[in-house]
Formats: structure tokens, sequence, C-alpha cells
């Protein structure tokens, strides 16, 4: 398998008033597509800034960043949401869905950003929705859904254009455990189908689903890589 | 395709403003108001013009007036009195201009005075005689609807003969034709020799209570020490004004260097005055309009800083999923130029009303009247202002950098 990311000493420095943050301190991590990897660390350690970097919504403050065997670090901000548009599924913990808009507006919203035919963006949507078993909720608004549902909605949004690379913060963290493995069971799904999977937690339970574990401590990968 | 994604936004932006309708409302309230003036001075101004010009016309187009007194508005009272000095215009520059035109062919003085008619025990008050030419009807482009017009021998022999307009005949002759009839003006009798054709109104008033006698004849009323008016038929591309000019300056002996002592009138020039006029005011009032719709502006300036700050979250989702800033700069863009076109909108409905409400209390007198580009102007400063107003706010947001907009509480 071919070598999805690769990132060699990536810092990422934030300033805070009159100090400086050092949130990731020469990170290398190297993902080969559809691996399932975890992230993992105690809060602070600079997981969501790694995944930022990764998931190209953040650039690194020095370092390299090799995406599908070019060099992201080097990319301006059209160039960075033209990746995430095609490369890229975000799954947030809070869901953030767009809270007037029924369930298929939601989950086509990628796809209004990569110039879909209109007719089409709603039939996708609805097919993919289905394949994530809310074939009954295309037209709900997001209040009118469970958290499980909601998260299932924006699985499905993630999905929309098809990225290879499915990025979920937390995905669980506002789920009862029932609801949490499904949401698992899904992108354990997902991964079997051959996308590539990151999850970044700091739960026990949704980290063992990962078929790789990167911890990070204090900004560093501990352990090897 | 691209069309596709304004298309997108301009929904996403309806839908947004239809979330929030109260506010969006009140925001665009500066706009409505800005919009409504601009149409309603506009359009009643336009009507006025209209009705105006229509009015003046009925004096005949092409039709130059040589008079005393210059027509029109805004004299001072040095230069009023100085016109008043000026020696009357009498039959003499008349016949001058009929003999030595060469430009023009028909000429005819105009003496007007208002007079009393009788038939048997019937009456007509205040009827307007006007001694005139035989020229006369083809001056004014009037023509007679029955018998003849005066002629040229019945100026030479000084007949007592009258060409009745429609009310007068309608006053006397309410059931007989008139023709060859004997009518009593102020006295002495004429004979009916023709019947105008109807005229209709003229700044309200009937343009057909009148009668035209003879201008020899006239004279015997008026005596000759009478200034009086000459009606030129200047035809088109001629420089009859010019020659009226230098004849009537040979006639009235004037020096040269001497400023001219007549004025020639037309109602071309009178309408033209009147425009102005009412130009000045329309740009006064659109300036008052423009300074509404700046305070409007700035209305949309604000509510959209709050809505950006609003939907941070938003605008952070919409970036990670691949919005490129220029699409989130396009998306409220289009939302602040959608918020002012309702208003514009509104407003133009609003104005329409008032336009409506004014001419129906003016009984029709100003037309209802909305020019076309009135509301495409009105439009287009909406238009402009959405831009203006809401590039700020657009761009503030197209800005925000993803992960600060994604953790925005």
């Amino acid at each position: 398998m071919s070598e999805l990311i690769k990132m060699r000493d990536v810092t990422k420095v934030y300033p805070l008033g009159q100090t400086e943050v050092h949130a990731l301190r020469g990170v290398n991590v190297s993902i080969k597509k559809g691996e399932f990897i975890s992230i993992i660390g105690p809060s602070g350690s600079g997981k969501s800034t790694l995944m930022h970097i990764i998931g190209c919504l953040d650039v690194a403050t020095s370092g390299t960043y090799f995406l599908r065997g070019k060099d992201v670090s080097k990319m301006d901000g059209n160039q960075l949401a033209d990746i995430r548009k095609e490369f890229i599924g975000f799954i947030f913990q809070d869901f953030y869905l767009l809270p007037d808009v029924p369930a298929w507006y939601n989950v086509s919203l990628p796809m209004i950003y990569n110039r879909v035919a209109p007719k089409e963006r709603k039939k996708k949507a609805v097919v993919i929705l289905e394949s994530v078993g809310l074939g009954d909720r295309v037209n709900h608004l997001p209040n009118q859904l469970s958290g499980g549902e909601r998260q299932r909605v924006a699985i499905a949004r993630a999905l929309a254009n098809e990225p290879e690379i499915i990025i979920a913060d937390e995905p669980t963290g506002n789920l009862d455990s029932v609801r949490g493995e499904e949401i698992l069971e899904i992108l354990s799904d997902l991964h079997e189908k051959g996308k590539t999977i990151i999850i970044v937690s700091h739960e026990k339970y949704v980290a063992e689903r990962g078929k790789r574990k990167i911890y990070l401590k204090d900004g560093r990968v501990e352990g090897k890589n | 395709m691209f069309s596709g994604f304004l298309l997108e936004i301009l929904r996403s932006s309806v839908e947004s403003i239809k979330a929030n309708k109260l506010r969006s409302f009140l925001t665009t309230l500066g706009i409505v108001i800005g919009v409504m003036t601009v149409i309603g001075v506009m359009s009643v101004i336009s009507g006025f013009q209209k009705y105006i010009a229509t009015s003046f016309s009925q004096l005949g187009a092409n039709v130059l007036y040589v008079s005393k007194y210059p027509w029109g508005f805004g004299m001072s009272r040095e230069e009023w009195k100085k016109i008043q000095r000026r020696e009357d215009i009498g039959l003499k520059e008349a016949e001058a201009l009929k003999e030595y035109g060469t430009s023009f062919k028909y000429v005819s003085p105009s003496i007007l005075r208002n007079m009393k008619m009788e038939k048997d025990d019937k009456e007509a008050e205040d009827v307007q005689i006007e001694g005139a030419s035989e020229d006369f009807s083809r001056i004014t482009n009037r023509e007679v609807s029955l018998g003849r017009f005066l002629s040229k021998d019945d100026i030479k022999y000084m007949r007592h003969v009258c060409v009745l307009g429609q009310d007068v005949v309608n006053a006397l002759f309410p059931e007989e034709n008139p023709i060859g009839k004997k009518v009593k003006i102020q006295g002495r009798q004429f004979s009916v020799i023709g019947i105008m054709k109807e005229k209709g109104k003229m700044m309200g008033q009937s343009m057909d209570n009148t009668a035209f006698i003879p201008y020899t004849t006239m004279t015997a009323f008026t005596g000759k020490r009478i200034s009086i008016n000459i009606a030129v038929y200047a035809e088109e591309g001629k420089e009859t004004e010019e020659e009226i000019r230098w004849i009537l300056r040979g006639v009235r002996d004037l020096k040269p260097g001497e400023e001219d002592d007549f004025s020639i009138n037309s109602s071309e020039a009178l309408i033209s005055q009147f425009n102005q006029m009412t130009s000045t005011f329309l740009m006064i009032s659109i300036a008052i309009a423009a300074i509404s719709l700046v305070v409007g502006g700035i209305g949309i300036m604000n509510i959209m800083l709050v809505s950006v700050s609003e939907r941070t979250r938003e605008i952070g989702v919409r970036k990670a999923i691949g919005a490129k800033s220029g699409e989130i700069l396009g998306q409220f863009l289009m939302e602040s130029v959608v918020i002012c076109l309702f208003g514009g909108f509104l407003g133009i409905i609003l104005g329409a009303s008032l336009t409506k409400l004014i001419s129906l209390m003016s009984n029709g007198n100003v037309p209802f009247h909305i020019p076309i580009w009135s509301i495409i102007l009105g439009f287009g400063f909406c238009f402009t202002i959405g831009v203006f107003f809401g590039y700020y706010p657009a761009r503030k947001a197209s800005k925000l950098s993803p992960v600060e907009a994604l953790r925005y509480e």
C-alpha cells in the first residue's frame, strides 16, 4: 500500500499573549491508504492540532507534510480548500449540522462546493443517508433527530464527495455508549470498504477500534511510527 | 455550473433571511424609505412634467409667439421693470413679419380678450375672444369641424364674423346648427361661419370656451393701442427665430448692440424651462433619498456583521467541507444584496402606492406614471448598497481561519 500521509518534523506554534504555545514539537507520522488509525493522548497533548494539520484545516509552522505525494505545507488557502473538498471528510464531536435545513441538504452541502448539479445532489444525498440507515429521516431537521442520528447525518455529509480519508474528532463524545458503538460500527464498515479512517479520541473503547494507534504526549509521538 | 452555484447561494440567502424575518425587515427599512422616496418623487415629478408638456403643447408645436413679455419664471424685479417699459407690439410688427418673412409663411396676430356672448336669451360668460388672421388655424394646427375658418377677405373687410369653440356652441346653440346664425359679442352682432374641433383642457381649463374673429375687427373692441401677440409657424429646420428677430429689430429701429425689446416665446422653451426647475427639485430629493439609503446601508453592514459572528461555526463547517474564501465571500455578499433588493422591492411598491395616492388626490391632474428608469435606478441603488456595505462583513467571514471558526463558541 502506498503512503497516503507522510509528515516529517512537523511543529505547530501558536502565539498566546506574550508567550507561545508549542502544540506540536516535531511529529513524524506516516499513514498508508486504507489504514484505520486512532490518535490518542491526554488533553493538551496536541492531538486536535495534529488532526487539523492532517485534515488541511491548518498548516504546520515548520516541517513537511506530503498528502498523496503532494507537499501540502506550501499550499495556500484555496488549494487547501480543494484538498479538503476532494480527499477529506470530517466528523465532529458536536456534529456541526446547519440547524435550519433538512438532513438531505446538510449532506448535499459539500457537493455544492464540488459543483454537482442540484438534482443529482439531492439524489446522491438520499442514497448516502440510506446507506447510514437514515432513509426515513431525509427531510427531518437536525433538531428532530436524536444525537446518534445527527452524527450519522454528519457521517453522510463527510461521505458526500467520496473522500479517501475520513477524520473523526471525538465522534462519540456526545453520545451514549450504545449510540457510540453504532457510529463506530459505521466507521469500521467504511474502513472495510477501503476508506482511510483517522479517529481522534481520548476514550479507550473508541481508540481500541483503530488497527494502529498513535499516542501523543506533549506535542510528540510516543513510541515508534 | 457556476450559475448553479450562484443559484445555490441565492437560495441559501433567501433561506437565512426567511429564518430572520423581523430582523431582515427592520434592517432593510432605511432602504425601503430611500427607494420609496426616489420612486415617489420621480414619479410625481415625471407625471407632472408629462402633464405640463401635454398641456403646453396644445399651444401648438413649432409655434413661436412674439410678445412684449417673455414666458416663464424666475425673473428679477429689475428685469421685470425693464420689460414693462418696452414699447408695445402692434399690428405693424405682424404686418412686417407677414411681408418680409422668407423662412416662414404663416403669421397671425393673437389678440385676446374675455367677453360675454349672447344669442337671444342665452348667454356665455367670459368667452375667450381671439382676434386672429386666416393663417391662425394652420399655425396652431386647429381645424373647423363645421363651416369654415376666417378668410383673407374677412380680415381685409373687417367683417363681423366668428368661428365658435365647442363650449360656446353648447351654451348658445344647444339644439340648432349655428352656421349662418347671429350672435352678439359685447353688444355687437356677428355671423357664425364655423365651429372649431374640440380641443379639451389645458391646466384644468377648457380650451373650447373660445371664439375667433378677424383681428381687424377685434381692434374695434380693443383700440389700436394695445400690445398684441404674434403667432408664427416655424417650419422644422429653419432659422425662423433668427429671421423674426432681424425683422423686428428693423421695424422697431433697434441699433446694433441694443438689446431686443421683445420676446420670442415657444411652448417648447417654456416646457424645458419648467423641466429645468423641476429637475433641480428632483436632484434635491434624490440627494435626500441617497442619505437615507446610505443610512440604510450602514444598518445592513451592522446586521451583516452580527450575522457573520452568529454564524461563525457555520462558516467553519463550510470551510472544512471545502468552501473557498471566495465562495464564503460570495454567500454573504449575496445575502446583503438580497436583503437590499428586497428592501428596494418594498420601496418601489410603497413609492408606487404613494404616487397613485397623489394622483387620486389631484383628481387625475397629475397622471399616475412610474418611469421605468426610476425602477431601474431604485434597484441599481439597492444593488450597489448591498455590495458596498456587504463587502466588509462578507470579507471578514471569508478570512476566518477554519480552525478558529470551528472552535468558536
